[in-house]
């Protein structure tokens, strides 16, 4: 069907105005309605595939049947001629006369249906890929008229801003204005952890005695005081 | 999934990199997601029976510098296969930067494709900047 190349030619032809539909809505809606026909159809004939199925394993049971009859009677005609009963054997000649006509008729009307039923699911194979191919197609073209849809109640706010000029500058400096600012708060942040990891640190080496040490200054203040009152 | 629901989840949605999603359904019908990493240029998310598409809107072929727009379609075919996750289109007579999804895609993974279209708009109009009035 080649909606993509229809959909070019559109393009080519000029029908792609801003806001105005390449896509006539009409045409989406038969090829909807051609798809849902399509599997209708093949469900309908899915069904009656199946009973012609049930028919044909039923002729092939029916055939099998008479084989294992025709067997039968094939064993006891041999032995009703080893004892001598010709005219019996005759008799069962017959029936097994009788029953092969029966087998050829229903092995032919078997492999009718057989054929048959092989066709009709090979049409319907066809059909699925077809159906799915068109649904391929349909996907495409919603996906354009979608992609319209995104575009267009904005491409109405480029016309109306159109007229003031680096409209995309002005944006990419206030974005990456923005950007910067974040930036340098989470540059901002780190440093403050880092402040606050390095205050750690040296109150943890305050607790050891390590360093400039205000307690230091008074112990050997007390220290002075005790050994005074000692002497 | 529809919009709307699409719509909640990104709202209450927050990335890894701390990214948070503005998401609003217009009257439209469409989903217009705004990505803090770039609030200037507003994604459109909008859906198929198939797909989730995700438009960008970058500016009109009138916003193009006058006898300059084969040199930007030219620079747009070079540069899209080189960006991640997302194609430049023309739309009417509308640039675009879109990206689709499948439509079973999980959450994070649309927000993820979100994000880095939105650092995409932001790269790719850096790059033909040069050439637009």
């Amino acid at each position: 069907m080649g909606v993509l190349r229809d959909m070019f030619t559109a393009f080519k032809g000029g029908a792609n105005e801003v806001g105005e539909a390449i896509v006539d809505a009409n045409a989406i809606r038969i090829l909807e309605q051609e798809i849902r026909d399509a599997e209708n159809a093949i469900a309908s004939a899915k069904q009656s595939l199946t009973r012609m199925k049930s028919s044909e394993i039923k002729l092939k049971r029916e055939v099998a049947t008479i084989d294992r009859d025709v067997a039968d009677y094939e064993q006891k005609a041999v032995s009703a001629l080893n004892a001598g009963e010709e005219a019996l054997a005759t008799e069962v000649a017959e029936r097994i006369a009788e029953l092969e006509s029966e087998r050829g008729e229903k092995a032919s009307e078997q492999a009718n249906l057989d054929a048959e039923v092989q066709k009709i699911h090979a049409m319907i194979k066809a059909r699925e890929r077809t159906i799915a191919k068109n649904k391929r197609e349909l996907d495409k073209v919603r996906t354009v008229q979608e992609l319209q849809r995104a575009t267009s109640s904005v491409s109405k706010n480029f016309a109306a801003t159109g007229s003031s000029s680096h409209r995309v500058s002005k944006a990419l400096e206030r974005v990456k204005a923005k950007q910067q600012g974040w930036q340098d708060r989470m540059e901002a942040g780190e440093w403050l952890e880092g402040q606050e990891a390095g205050d750690d640190l040296d109150a943890k080496l305050r607790a050891k005695g390590i360093g400039d040490s205000a307690s230091g200054g008074a112990n050997d203040v007390l220290a002075r005081l005790k050994a005074r009152q000692a002497g | 999934m529809t919009l709307d629901d699409l719509a909640f989840r990104l709202n209450e949605f927050c990335g890894d990199e701390g990214t948070t999603f503005d998401a609003l359904v217009t009257e439209q019908g469409i989903l217009e997601v705004v990505c803090s990493n770039d609030d200037e240029f507003p994604i459109h998310v909008t859906m198929t029976e198939t797909q989730i598409l995700s438009v960008t809107p970058l500016f009109s072929t009138a916003e193009v510098v006058p006898g300059k727009l084969s040199e930007l379609n030219e620079a747009f075919l070079r540069l899209s296969a080189a960006v991640p996750l997302s194609s430049v289109g023309l739309q009417g007579d509308t640039y675009i930067l879109f990206g689709s999804m499948a439509l079973s895609t999980r959450l994070e993974v649309i927000a993820h494709e979100l994000e880095v279209q939105a650092e995409n708009t932001i790269d790719v109009l850096e790059a033909v900047e040069h050439l637009l009035a």
